[in-house]
Protein backbone atom coordinates (compact mmCIF):
# COMPACT_ATOMS: atom_id res chain seq x y z
CA UNK A 1 0.00 0.00 0.00
CA UNK A 2 2.92 2.32 0.63
CA UNK A 3 3.91 1.91 -3.01
CA UNK A 4 1.01 3.79 -4.62
CA UNK A 5 1.92 7.32 -3.39
CA UNK A 6 5.52 6.72 -4.48
CA UNK A 7 4.44 5.98 -8.06
CA UNK A 8 2.52 9.25 -8.21
CA UNK A 9 5.62 11.17 -7.18
CA UNK A 10 7.68 9.58 -9.98
CA UNK A 11 5.85 11.87 -12.54
CA UNK A 12 3.96 9.53 -14.81
CA UNK A 13 3.21 12.38 -17.21
CA UNK A 14 6.89 12.84 -17.91
CA UNK A 15 7.31 9.10 -18.34
CA UNK A 16 4.46 8.95 -20.85
CA UNK A 17 5.96 11.78 -22.90
CA UNK A 18 9.34 10.07 -22.93
CA UNK A 19 7.80 6.77 -24.04
CA UNK A 20 5.62 8.24 -26.77
CA UNK A 21 8.40 10.38 -28.25
CA UNK A 22 10.73 7.41 -28.50
CA UNK A 23 8.05 5.25 -30.08
CA UNK A 24 6.93 7.89 -32.59
CA UNK A 25 10.45 8.41 -33.99
CA UNK A 26 10.68 4.83 -35.36
CA UNK A 27 11.70 3.63 -31.90
CA UNK A 28 15.03 5.39 -32.32
CA UNK A 29 17.33 5.02 -29.36
CA UNK A 30 20.34 7.29 -29.95
CA UNK A 31 22.47 5.27 -27.56
CA UNK A 32 21.95 2.12 -29.64
CA UNK A 33 23.04 3.75 -32.89
CA UNK A 34 24.26 1.16 -35.38
CA UNK A 35 22.86 -1.89 -33.60
CA UNK A 36 19.64 -2.70 -35.39
CA UNK A 37 18.95 -5.91 -33.49
CA UNK A 38 19.24 -4.13 -30.13
CA UNK A 39 16.98 -1.30 -31.33
CA UNK A 40 14.29 -3.75 -32.47
CA UNK A 41 14.49 -5.61 -29.17
CA UNK A 42 14.25 -2.39 -27.16
CA UNK A 43 11.28 -1.21 -29.22
CA UNK A 44 9.43 -4.50 -28.66
CA UNK A 45 10.25 -4.48 -24.96
CA UNK A 46 8.95 -0.93 -24.61
CA UNK A 47 5.72 -1.78 -26.45
CA UNK A 48 5.05 -4.86 -24.35
CA UNK A 49 5.93 -2.98 -21.18
CA UNK A 50 3.40 -0.26 -22.13
CA UNK A 51 0.59 -2.80 -22.05
CA UNK A 52 1.23 -3.54 -18.40
CA UNK A 53 1.82 0.04 -17.26
CA UNK A 54 -0.71 2.14 -15.33
CA UNK A 55 -3.87 3.19 -17.10
CA UNK A 56 -4.79 6.69 -15.92
CA UNK A 57 -3.51 6.12 -12.39
CA UNK A 58 -5.12 2.70 -11.86
CA UNK A 59 -2.64 0.13 -10.77
CA UNK A 60 -3.18 -2.81 -13.09
CA UNK A 61 -2.01 -6.03 -11.53
CA UNK A 62 -0.66 -8.45 -14.15
CA UNK A 63 0.37 -11.74 -12.67
CA UNK A 64 2.57 -13.94 -14.80
CA UNK A 65 3.46 -17.52 -14.07
CA UNK A 66 7.13 -18.53 -13.85
CA UNK A 67 8.04 -22.20 -13.67
CA UNK A 68 11.48 -22.56 -12.14
CA UNK A 69 13.56 -25.75 -11.84
CA UNK A 70 14.15 -26.70 -8.22
CA UNK A 71 16.36 -29.34 -6.64
CA UNK A 72 17.79 -29.21 -3.15
CA UNK A 73 20.74 -31.47 -2.28
CA UNK A 74 19.83 -31.12 1.40
CA UNK A 75 16.61 -32.98 0.62
CA UNK A 76 18.10 -35.84 -1.36
CA UNK A 77 14.97 -37.94 -1.65
CA UNK A 78 12.94 -35.31 -3.55
CA UNK A 79 13.32 -35.41 -7.30
CA UNK A 80 13.84 -32.19 -9.30
CA UNK A 81 10.61 -30.39 -10.23
CA UNK A 82 9.29 -27.17 -11.79
CA UNK A 83 7.88 -24.86 -9.14
CA UNK A 84 5.32 -22.24 -10.19
CA UNK A 85 5.62 -18.68 -8.98
CA UNK A 86 3.12 -15.94 -9.76
CA UNK A 87 4.76 -12.53 -10.02
CA UNK A 88 3.15 -9.14 -10.63
CA UNK A 89 5.33 -8.00 -13.55
CA UNK A 90 4.01 -4.43 -13.49
CA UNK A 91 5.77 -3.78 -10.18
CA UNK A 92 8.92 -5.57 -11.20
CA UNK A 93 11.92 -4.67 -13.34
CA UNK A 94 11.85 -5.64 -17.01
CA UNK A 95 14.47 -8.40 -17.03
CA UNK A 96 14.20 -12.03 -15.93
CA UNK A 97 16.89 -11.41 -13.30
CA UNK A 98 14.63 -8.75 -11.70
CA UNK A 99 11.86 -11.33 -11.51
CA UNK A 100 14.19 -13.86 -9.87
CA UNK A 101 15.33 -11.23 -7.35
CA UNK A 102 11.71 -10.40 -6.56
CA UNK A 103 10.83 -14.05 -6.04
CA UNK A 104 13.84 -14.60 -3.81
CA UNK A 105 13.11 -11.46 -1.79
CA UNK A 106 9.37 -11.88 -1.34
CA UNK A 107 8.29 -15.46 -1.87
CA UNK A 108 11.06 -18.04 -1.53
CA UNK A 109 14.49 -17.10 -0.14
CA UNK A 110 15.83 -20.60 -0.81
CA UNK A 111 15.82 -20.09 -4.59
CA UNK A 112 19.48 -20.32 -5.63
CA UNK A 113 21.04 -18.75 -8.72
CA UNK A 114 24.28 -17.01 -9.64
CA UNK A 115 24.24 -13.29 -10.42
CA UNK A 116 26.66 -10.39 -10.18
CA UNK A 117 26.79 -7.39 -12.51
CA UNK A 118 23.12 -7.24 -13.64
CA UNK A 119 24.31 -5.67 -16.91
CA UNK A 120 25.41 -8.62 -19.04
CA UNK A 121 29.17 -8.34 -18.61
CA UNK A 122 30.04 -10.91 -15.95
CA UNK A 123 28.26 -13.94 -17.40
CA UNK A 124 27.18 -15.30 -14.01
CA UNK A 125 23.39 -15.42 -14.46
CA UNK A 126 23.38 -17.67 -17.54
CA UNK A 127 20.41 -20.04 -17.60
CA UNK A 128 17.90 -21.55 -19.97
CA UNK A 129 14.86 -19.25 -20.31
CA UNK A 130 11.95 -20.50 -22.42
CA UNK A 131 14.20 -22.97 -24.20
CA UNK A 132 17.02 -20.54 -25.05
CA UNK A 133 20.33 -20.20 -23.21
CA UNK A 134 20.87 -16.55 -22.27
CA UNK A 135 21.98 -14.37 -19.39
CA UNK A 136 19.00 -13.51 -17.22
CA UNK A 137 20.02 -9.87 -16.78
CA UNK A 138 19.74 -9.16 -20.52
CA UNK A 139 16.58 -11.11 -21.27
CA UNK A 140 13.36 -9.06 -20.99
CA UNK A 141 10.44 -10.95 -19.50
CA UNK A 142 7.77 -11.89 -21.97
CA UNK A 143 4.76 -9.97 -20.63
CA UNK A 144 2.26 -12.34 -22.26
CA UNK A 145 0.42 -13.64 -19.19
CA UNK A 146 -1.33 -16.50 -20.95
CA UNK A 147 1.80 -18.66 -21.16
CA UNK A 148 4.18 -19.46 -18.30
CA UNK A 149 7.90 -18.73 -18.62
CA UNK A 150 10.01 -21.80 -17.93
CA UNK A 151 13.42 -21.20 -16.33
CA UNK A 152 15.81 -24.13 -16.06
CA UNK A 153 19.57 -24.39 -15.57
CA UNK A 154 21.89 -24.68 -18.60
CA UNK A 155 21.19 -28.03 -20.26
CA UNK A 156 23.29 -31.19 -19.83
CA UNK A 157 25.28 -29.84 -16.89
CA UNK A 158 25.50 -31.25 -13.37
CA UNK A 159 23.25 -29.30 -11.02
CA UNK A 160 24.57 -28.21 -7.63
CA UNK A 161 21.34 -26.59 -6.44
CA UNK A 162 18.28 -25.11 -8.22
CA UNK A 163 19.73 -23.02 -11.08
CA UNK A 164 23.39 -23.29 -10.03
CA UNK A 165 25.47 -25.69 -12.18
CA UNK A 166 28.97 -27.13 -12.04
CA UNK A 167 31.17 -25.22 -14.50
CA UNK A 168 34.61 -26.51 -13.43
CA UNK A 169 34.97 -28.57 -16.62
CA UNK A 170 34.13 -25.50 -18.70
CA UNK A 171 36.77 -23.40 -16.95
CA UNK A 172 39.38 -26.13 -17.24
CA UNK A 173 38.77 -26.34 -20.97
CA UNK A 174 39.19 -22.57 -21.22
CA UNK A 175 42.47 -22.89 -19.33
CA UNK A 176 43.62 -25.69 -21.65
CA UNK A 177 43.51 -23.26 -24.58
CA UNK A 178 46.22 -21.17 -22.77
CA UNK A 179 44.42 -17.84 -23.04
CA UNK A 180 47.39 -15.55 -22.39
CA UNK A 181 49.94 -13.73 -24.50
CA UNK A 182 52.92 -15.94 -25.34
CA UNK A 183 56.02 -14.29 -26.76
CA UNK A 184 59.62 -15.32 -27.33
CA UNK A 185 61.22 -11.90 -27.24
CA UNK A 186 60.64 -9.01 -24.84
CA UNK A 187 58.76 -5.96 -26.27
CA UNK A 188 60.58 -3.76 -28.79
CA UNK A 189 60.62 -0.58 -26.73
CA UNK A 190 61.00 -2.55 -23.54
CA UNK A 191 57.55 -1.60 -22.19
CA UNK A 192 54.59 -2.71 -24.32
CA UNK A 193 53.91 -5.02 -27.22
CA UNK A 194 52.53 -2.51 -29.71
CA UNK A 195 49.68 -3.27 -32.08
CA UNK A 196 48.32 -1.32 -35.04
CA UNK A 197 44.59 -0.35 -35.06
CA UNK A 198 44.02 -2.69 -38.01
CA UNK A 199 45.43 -5.62 -36.08
CA UNK A 200 43.29 -4.64 -33.09
CA UNK A 201 40.23 -4.64 -35.34
CA UNK A 202 40.82 -8.32 -36.06
CA UNK A 203 40.01 -9.05 -32.43
CA UNK A 204 36.56 -7.41 -32.61
CA UNK A 205 33.87 -10.03 -32.15
CA UNK A 206 36.31 -12.29 -30.31
CA UNK A 207 37.37 -10.43 -27.19
CA UNK A 208 33.83 -9.58 -26.05
CA UNK A 209 33.20 -13.14 -24.86
CA UNK A 210 32.00 -13.07 -21.24
CA UNK A 211 32.43 -16.82 -20.72
CA UNK A 212 28.79 -17.26 -19.78
CA UNK A 213 28.83 -20.87 -21.11
CA UNK A 214 25.57 -20.34 -23.04
CA UNK A 215 27.09 -21.44 -26.36
CA UNK A 216 28.99 -24.42 -25.00
CA UNK A 217 25.95 -25.82 -23.22
CA UNK A 218 23.81 -25.41 -26.33
CA UNK A 219 26.14 -27.48 -28.51
CA UNK A 220 24.98 -31.10 -29.02
CA UNK A 221 28.56 -32.08 -29.84
CA UNK A 222 29.53 -30.82 -26.38
CA UNK A 223 26.63 -32.68 -24.76
CA UNK A 224 27.86 -36.00 -26.10
CA UNK A 225 31.59 -35.40 -25.37
CA UNK A 226 32.02 -32.86 -22.58
CA UNK A 227 35.36 -34.25 -21.43
CA UNK A 228 37.01 -34.19 -24.87
CA UNK A 229 35.49 -31.42 -26.95
CA UNK A 230 36.57 -28.00 -25.66
CA UNK A 231 33.31 -26.35 -26.74
CA UNK A 232 32.61 -23.22 -28.80
CA UNK A 233 33.59 -20.74 -26.05
CA UNK A 234 37.08 -22.21 -25.57
CA UNK A 235 37.58 -22.50 -29.34
CA UNK A 236 36.49 -18.89 -29.84
CA UNK A 237 39.10 -17.82 -27.32
CA UNK A 238 41.69 -20.06 -29.00
CA UNK A 239 40.96 -18.24 -32.25
CA UNK A 240 41.19 -14.89 -30.41
CA UNK A 241 44.75 -15.72 -29.39
CA UNK A 242 45.64 -17.14 -32.79
CA UNK A 243 44.52 -13.93 -34.49
CA UNK A 244 46.26 -11.64 -31.98
CA UNK A 245 49.18 -10.06 -33.82
CA UNK A 246 51.23 -9.69 -30.62
CA UNK A 247 51.23 -13.43 -29.94
CA UNK A 248 54.29 -15.28 -31.29
CA UNK A 249 53.11 -18.86 -30.80
CA UNK A 250 50.45 -18.76 -33.53
CA UNK A 251 51.58 -21.90 -35.36
CA UNK A 252 51.87 -23.93 -32.17
CA UNK A 253 48.42 -22.84 -30.97
CA UNK A 254 46.86 -23.74 -34.30
CA UNK A 255 48.64 -27.06 -34.36
CA UNK A 256 47.57 -27.91 -30.81
CA UNK A 257 43.94 -27.19 -31.53
CA UNK A 258 43.79 -29.06 -34.84
CA UNK A 259 46.13 -31.97 -34.22
CA UNK A 260 43.53 -34.66 -33.50
CA UNK A 261 39.86 -35.09 -34.17
CA UNK A 262 38.87 -34.37 -30.56
CA UNK A 263 39.38 -30.61 -30.54
CA UNK A 264 38.32 -28.41 -33.43
CA UNK A 265 37.18 -31.22 -35.67
CA UNK A 266 34.52 -32.36 -33.22
CA UNK A 267 32.56 -29.31 -34.39
CA UNK A 268 29.84 -30.34 -36.83
CA UNK A 269 28.74 -26.78 -37.75
CA UNK A 270 25.46 -27.17 -35.88
CA UNK A 271 25.56 -23.40 -35.20
CA UNK A 272 23.50 -23.52 -32.02
CA UNK A 273 26.29 -21.51 -30.42
CA UNK A 274 25.88 -18.48 -32.69
CA UNK A 275 22.09 -18.59 -32.37
CA UNK A 276 22.18 -18.50 -28.58
CA UNK A 277 25.07 -16.15 -27.79
CA UNK A 278 23.66 -13.33 -25.62
CA UNK A 279 26.41 -10.94 -26.80
CA UNK A 280 25.79 -11.68 -30.49
CA UNK A 281 29.20 -13.28 -31.11
CA UNK A 282 29.85 -15.92 -33.76
CA UNK A 283 31.83 -18.91 -32.44
CA UNK A 284 30.83 -21.03 -35.43
CA UNK A 285 32.53 -18.71 -37.90
CA UNK A 286 35.67 -18.57 -35.73
CA UNK A 287 35.85 -22.37 -35.70
CA UNK A 288 35.31 -22.45 -39.45
CA UNK A 289 38.15 -19.95 -39.93
CA UNK A 290 40.44 -22.11 -37.79
CA UNK A 291 39.61 -25.16 -39.89
CA UNK A 292 40.29 -23.11 -43.03
CA UNK A 293 43.61 -21.84 -41.61
CA UNK A 294 44.61 -25.42 -40.90
CA UNK A 295 43.73 -26.84 -44.30
CA UNK A 296 44.94 -23.95 -46.41
CA UNK A 297 48.25 -22.32 -45.51
CA UNK A 298 48.45 -18.51 -45.54
CA UNK A 299 49.10 -17.10 -49.02
CA UNK A 300 51.83 -14.84 -47.60
CA UNK A 301 53.69 -17.82 -46.23
CA UNK A 302 53.62 -19.62 -49.56
CA UNK A 303 55.30 -16.71 -51.38
CA UNK A 304 57.93 -16.51 -48.66
CA UNK A 305 58.86 -20.18 -49.12
CA UNK A 306 59.20 -19.73 -52.88
CA UNK B 1 32.37 -57.77 2.18
CA UNK B 2 30.13 -58.81 -0.68
CA UNK B 3 31.30 -61.60 -2.93
CA UNK B 4 28.99 -60.25 -5.67
CA UNK B 5 30.42 -57.98 -8.35
CA UNK B 6 30.50 -54.30 -7.40
CA UNK B 7 28.65 -51.86 -9.62
CA UNK B 8 30.51 -49.00 -11.35
CA UNK B 9 29.14 -46.50 -8.89
CA UNK B 10 30.20 -48.57 -5.90
CA UNK B 11 33.71 -48.80 -7.34
CA UNK B 12 33.80 -45.01 -7.70
CA UNK B 13 32.76 -44.53 -4.08
CA UNK B 14 35.38 -46.99 -2.87
CA UNK B 15 38.14 -45.40 -4.97
CA UNK B 16 37.19 -41.98 -3.53
CA UNK B 17 37.40 -43.42 -0.02
CA UNK B 18 40.82 -44.91 -0.82
CA UNK B 19 41.92 -41.54 -2.21
CA UNK B 20 40.98 -39.83 1.04
CA UNK B 21 42.88 -42.36 3.13
CA UNK B 22 45.95 -42.01 0.90
CA UNK B 23 45.78 -38.23 1.21
CA UNK B 24 45.56 -38.62 4.98
CA UNK B 25 48.74 -40.70 5.01
CA UNK B 26 50.72 -37.85 3.41
CA UNK B 27 49.94 -35.42 6.24
CA UNK B 28 52.71 -34.58 8.76
CA UNK B 29 51.39 -35.50 12.21
CA UNK B 30 49.64 -38.73 13.32
CA UNK B 31 46.82 -36.92 15.04
CA UNK B 32 46.05 -35.01 11.82
CA UNK B 33 45.97 -38.32 10.00
CA UNK B 34 43.68 -39.89 12.58
CA UNK B 35 41.34 -36.89 12.51
CA UNK B 36 41.01 -37.01 8.73
CA UNK B 37 40.44 -40.77 8.80
CA UNK B 38 37.72 -40.57 11.45
CA UNK B 39 35.89 -37.68 9.78
CA UNK B 40 35.98 -39.34 6.36
CA UNK B 41 34.98 -42.79 7.61
CA UNK B 42 32.06 -41.48 9.68
CA UNK B 43 30.83 -39.43 6.73
CA UNK B 44 31.01 -42.36 4.31
CA UNK B 45 29.40 -44.81 6.74
CA UNK B 46 26.60 -42.36 7.60
CA UNK B 47 25.82 -41.79 3.94
CA UNK B 48 25.93 -45.50 3.11
CA UNK B 49 23.20 -46.13 5.69
CA UNK B 50 21.02 -43.09 5.04
CA UNK B 51 21.16 -42.68 1.26
CA UNK B 52 19.00 -44.97 -0.83
CA UNK B 53 21.07 -47.20 -3.14
CA UNK B 54 18.96 -46.23 -6.13
CA UNK B 55 19.18 -42.45 -5.62
CA UNK B 56 21.80 -42.07 -8.36
CA UNK B 57 21.44 -38.32 -8.66
CA UNK B 58 22.29 -37.68 -5.02
CA UNK B 59 25.11 -40.25 -4.97
CA UNK B 60 26.68 -38.65 -8.06
CA UNK B 61 26.31 -35.25 -6.40
CA UNK B 62 28.12 -36.52 -3.29
CA UNK B 63 30.84 -38.11 -5.44
CA UNK B 64 31.51 -34.82 -7.24
CA UNK B 65 31.56 -32.94 -3.94
CA UNK B 66 33.92 -35.54 -2.49
CA UNK B 67 36.32 -35.32 -5.45
CA UNK B 68 36.50 -31.53 -5.09
CA UNK B 69 37.20 -31.82 -1.37
CA UNK B 70 39.84 -34.47 -2.06
CA UNK B 71 41.60 -32.18 -4.56
CA UNK B 72 41.67 -29.50 -1.90
CA UNK B 73 42.96 -31.90 0.74
CA UNK B 74 45.80 -33.18 -1.46
CA UNK B 75 47.58 -29.83 -1.47
CA UNK B 76 50.46 -29.78 1.09
CA UNK B 77 49.12 -26.62 2.77
CA UNK B 78 45.99 -28.39 4.01
CA UNK B 79 46.58 -29.91 7.40
CA UNK B 80 43.27 -31.44 8.45
CA UNK B 81 39.51 -31.40 7.95
CA UNK B 82 36.71 -31.24 10.45
CA UNK B 83 32.96 -31.46 10.28
CA UNK B 84 30.30 -29.68 12.29
CA UNK B 85 26.79 -31.03 12.83
CA UNK B 86 24.04 -28.39 12.74
CA UNK B 87 20.52 -29.42 13.70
Amino acid sequence: MLRLPQRRICSQAVEKIRLSSSLSGNGDFPILKGHKAAQDLSKDTLKSHETIKDKEGQHKVTKKEFKIYRWNPDKPNTKPFLQSFFVDVSTCGPMVLDVLQKIKAEEDPSLSYRRSCREGICGSCSMNIDGTNTVACLKPTNSDTSKPTIITPLPHMYVIKDLVIDLTNFYQQYKSVEPWLKTRKPPKDGREHLQSPNDRKKLDGLYECILCACCTTSCPSYWWNPEEFPGPAALLQAYRWISDSRDEFREERLQAITEDERKVYRCRAIKNCTATCPKGLNPASAILKMKAKHSLPDPVKRIERA
Amino acid sequence: MGATKLSGMQKQVLSLYRGFLRAARSKPTTEDRKRIETVVSTEFRKNSKEVDRKNFQYIEYLLRLGHKQLDQLKSPDMVSISSVKIN
